[in-house]
């Protein structure tokens, strides 16, 4: 557990959230299947791939088992946990290439941290 | 490589045949490169000379290749005509659809230059990803050119005057004609520098008539004072490769001046070359590359810039068509850049462009490598596509331009915080307490009356006067943490740990910060230290478990602690917290619920409670049990905060709205709750109220969200 990435708090977060009645509306709304790459320090370096399925609701640790992600975001992990805080603008984040992304860019766009459970603070 | 190694050339680019190891300044050796990497360079930027403009090579010309000039001093481009000639002329392919992906995946697979062979195959591969490329390219008219221009080039090895000869019509349109003729002039510059300008002049010229380019009056007669300047470029960026905020703001200045120089696409190129600090060039690429697809929506007519706006134009067009077309027409895309017509854009980029070079941080220049190993082929695609479809909105292009106002925010808070995450301590500016008689008890009594802000600023000057008073240090984290800033807290509880490394509250508060922070090993380290300093408990914790600490080995350690002694509340309160690191949250609830009945008026304890709760999703009891904190302790800032977390969760945006603005009130430092309220104001189709948010403006979000 002392490997953990702060990013695999934040999906399971998510992937309770994904039960509750505002997580079936965000499912319904989206229904799209992200994957992201997430790496510990820098992007493409000993990455740890998370599916956010939201068709079905699945937060799986591992890359997509079905055909294609609709998109794919590549980003280190202090990075991920700015995004969801709100810390860290999606075009900007892509400008400076914080974030890099694979796969069809409408989806990547409706990806954003309005839709993603913040944790709160003990 | 990176983006300064393309500037500045770095070890791996020592290119032979080329007399700079400038690879971004050898960009003018377009058309002369014989090597795949200038090709390379070519295939990123698109060029003026454009795909259809092969059909026209396609001429019957035979055998000329051994009538050319130059020849008879040297053999090479006749050995292996085909790969060189075709090499080259992909080169001359303005950058289709799958151009710009294939240019990366070209640059970061030859890093030095290889024979010509084993280009032959990457290119095939290249190739087949095309399909708009034409099959036609192999043929001898390219070979032609290329092997002339290529004996030009090597002419310049030999310091031996170039003789013109007539060749025969290549076909080449009056774009291709000017793009040469710029594009060798600068080269012979580059390749000649040490000889007289009119060695030089001479060199060019006979080129140019062998091409039957005319060597127009014109661009002569700018020829020196154009050439002087990126003479200076040039020496400038041999003699020093030390990035200076100067060659920035000349280059910018210079930019501004040029602009203006319809001809004159290659001052940019050239002025490039003065980019080679350490961090710029990746930043800037990254904007360039940005920059380039706004360029290319420009150029397909799909926004215009009208006064000073940018505008998307009305219609979708096929792209790729287009595309086509626009580079038939022979124009330079730099030329399409500097018209008229975007006058406006370029300096106002410009001029953000040069204070974001000061803004800068360190960025990291393998972005270049890594975004190569992606498939930029289907986002590039996909791309296209959307701008097609107009699925990305106006918004886009807007968003963009308006990004940079954003970026240097946030670089300025970014600052901020990585001071703190660091552990340094912020202190406040204009502090009235300090030179109080005796700060630390006016703070604890401030502390005591909830005015928490206040209390930081007292116990500041406390601990300014005395640095080493640990319960001054104490008492500003947990102030901190109340306040909701984990950094500060951390910052300040650390310093109260050097001063005092037993005391038991420290490693606790250390212990919860970090978890809030989601850094486990560091967390799980103070909650073990608690329980090695605590006099009862320290019989159970071994010196050898303390240097491999596994969270499953301290959670068995703290339930037996909590076995001898049941009525602490405090091992239960630790152990809530070890559940909250594993995520165990039924088991933390039951730890807190525990120590609640212990001790029932802590305040912290219920919001302790309330965040696991909220973290397991039990959004609605999370709520009862923020309501039992904030009744204990009105101007607990943290609990509003949270409060506001989990009525967003359940969508409830409105409310949260107000519970984020009212811990604004208590601490408009409180980073995290302005982006939430940011996050609930768009989801609340509040947009009215974000620009309030943008500026600060807290008492015009009280009046408008009271509770």
């Amino acid at each position: 557990m002392a490997t953990e990435l702060k990013s695999d708090a934040i999906f399971d977060l998510v992937r309770r959230f994904l039960e509750t009645d505002e997580g079936i509306k965000l499912r319904k709304k989206v229904n799209l299947v992200y994957q992201f790459n997430i790496a510990p320090k820098k992007i493409g370096i000993d990455e740890v791939p998370y599916t956010l399925n939201l068709k079905t609701g699945e937060v799986i640790k591992g890359p997509y088992e079905g055909s294609k992600p609709d998109a794919t975001f590549f980003i280190s992990d202090e990075d991920f946990v700015k995004f969801i805080e709100g810390k860290l603008n999606p075009q900007i984040a892509f400008l400076r290439g914080a974030v890099k992304i694979k796969g069809s860019m409408s989806a990547a766009q409706k990806f954003s941290p309005a839709i993603f459970p913040k944790p709160s603070k003990l | 490589m990176a983006m300064r190694d393309l500037v500045a050339g770095g070890a791996a680019c020592a290119v032979p045949g080329s007399s700079s190891s400038n690879p971004l300044g050898a960009l003018a050796n377009t058309l002369l490169g014989s090597s795949s990497k200038t090709q390379e360079r070519l295939k990123e930027i698109p060029t003026a000379t454009a795909t259809s403009s092969e059909n026209r090579f396609f001429q019957d010309v035979e055998d000329p290749l051994r009538a050319l000039p130059g020849a008879e001093f040297e053999q090479q481009p006749f050995s292996h005509p085909g790969g060189q000639g075709s090499e080259f002329l992909w080169g001359f392919r303005s950058t289709d659809q799958n151009g710009l992906a294939d240019a990366w995946d070209e640059i970061e697979r030859s890093h030095v230059p290889r024979p010509s062979q084993a280009n032959v195959p990457q290119l095939d591969h290249v190739y087949d990803r095309g399909p708009q490329l034409q099959p036609t390219v192999y043929g001898p008219p390219q070979r032609v050119l290329s092997n002339f221009l290529h004996s030009f080039v090597e002419s310049s090895h030999g310091g031996i005057p170039f003789r013109p000869a007539p060749l025969p019509l290549l076909g080449l349109s009056e774009g291709d004609k000017q793009c040469i003729r710029d594009r060798s002039s600068i080269m012979a510059r580059h390749f000649f520098a040490d000889k007289n300008e009119d060695f030089i002049n001479a060199q060019v010229n006979a080129l140019l008539s062998s091409l039957d380019i005319d060597s127009d009056a014109h661009a002569k007669g700018r020829l020196p004072r154009r050439f002087r300047d990126l003479e200076d470029y040039w020496n400038e960026s041999q003699g020093s490769l030390r990035p200076g905020p100067h060659l920035a703001d000349g280059w910018i200045s210079e930019f501004s001046q040029h602009r203006l120089d319809h001809s004159d696409p290659d001052a940019w190129a050239h002025a490039f070359e003065r980019q080679h600090g350490a961090n710029s060039c990746v930043s800037e690429f990254e904007q360039n590359s940005k920059f380039l697809q706004f360029v290319s929506k420009m150029s397909r007519g799909e926004l215009i810039i009208d006064d000073n706006q940018v505008k998307p134009a009305a219609g979708p067009s096929d792209w790729a068509t287009e595309y086509q077309q626009k580079y038939t027409g022979g124009t330079s895309w730099a030329d399409e850049y500097v018209r008229d017509e975007v006058s406006h854009g370029p300096d106002r980029w410009v001029n953000e462009f040069a204070t974001e070079r000061e803004q800068n941080g360190s960025v990291d220049d393998q972005w270049v490598n890594e975004f190569s190993k992606l498939h930029v082929n289907d986002w590039v695609e996909e791309f296209g596509q959307q701008v097609e479809e107009g699925a990305l909105g106006d918004s886009s292009a807007d968003a963009w331009a308006n990004a940079y106002d954003e970026y240097l925010n946030e670089q300025v808070a970014v600052k901020k915080q990585s001071e703190a995450s660091r552990g340094v301590y912020v202190f406040s500016d204009m502090n009235p307490y300090v030179g109080h008689p005796n700060p630390l008890r006016e703070g604890q009594e401030l502390f005591r009356k909830g005015l928490l802000s206040e209390a930081v600023l007292a116990l500041e000057a406390e601990v300014l006067k005395n640095p080493d008073n640990a319960e001054g240090w104490r008492l500003l984290g947990i102030a901190h943490a109340e306040n909701d800033d984990d950094q500060q807290a951390i910052a300040a509880m650390m310093r109260a740990q050097e001063a005092d490394p037993t005391n038991l509250e420290v490693l606790l508060a250390l212990g919860v910060s970090h978890t809030n922070e989601l850094e486990q090993a560091a967390a799980l380290k103070y909650l073990y230290g608690w329980l090695h300093n605590h006099s009862k408990y320290r019989t159970l914790a071994t010196t050898e478990l303390a240097n491999s600490l596994h969270y499953a080995n301290v959670a068995r350690l703290f339930n037996e602690a909590s076995q001898m002694s049941p009525e602490d509340a405090d091992v239960h309160i630790v152990l809530g917290v070890l559940y909250n690191l594993s995520r165990e949250y039924d088991r933390a609830i039951a730890s807190f619920q525990m120590a609640l009945k212990l001790k029932p008026q802590d305040y912290s304890l219920w919001n302790k409670l309330g965040a696991t709760q909220a973290n397991s999703v039990q959004s609605a009891d999370a709520i009862l049990a923020y309501q039992q904190a904030l009744d204990l302790k009105p101007n607990y800032v943290r609990a509003w905060a949270n409060m506001g977390i989990s009525y967003a969760n359940q969508g409830m945006y409105e409310e949260s709205i107000r519970y984020y603005v009212r811990a604004l009130a208590m601490n408009p430092k409180a980073d995290n709750a302005w982006q939430y309220l940011r996050i609930s104001l768009s989801c609340a189709s509040r947009n009215d109220m974000l620009e309030a948010c943008d500026r600060w403006n807290i008492d015009l979000l009280q009046k408008e969200f009271p509770l």
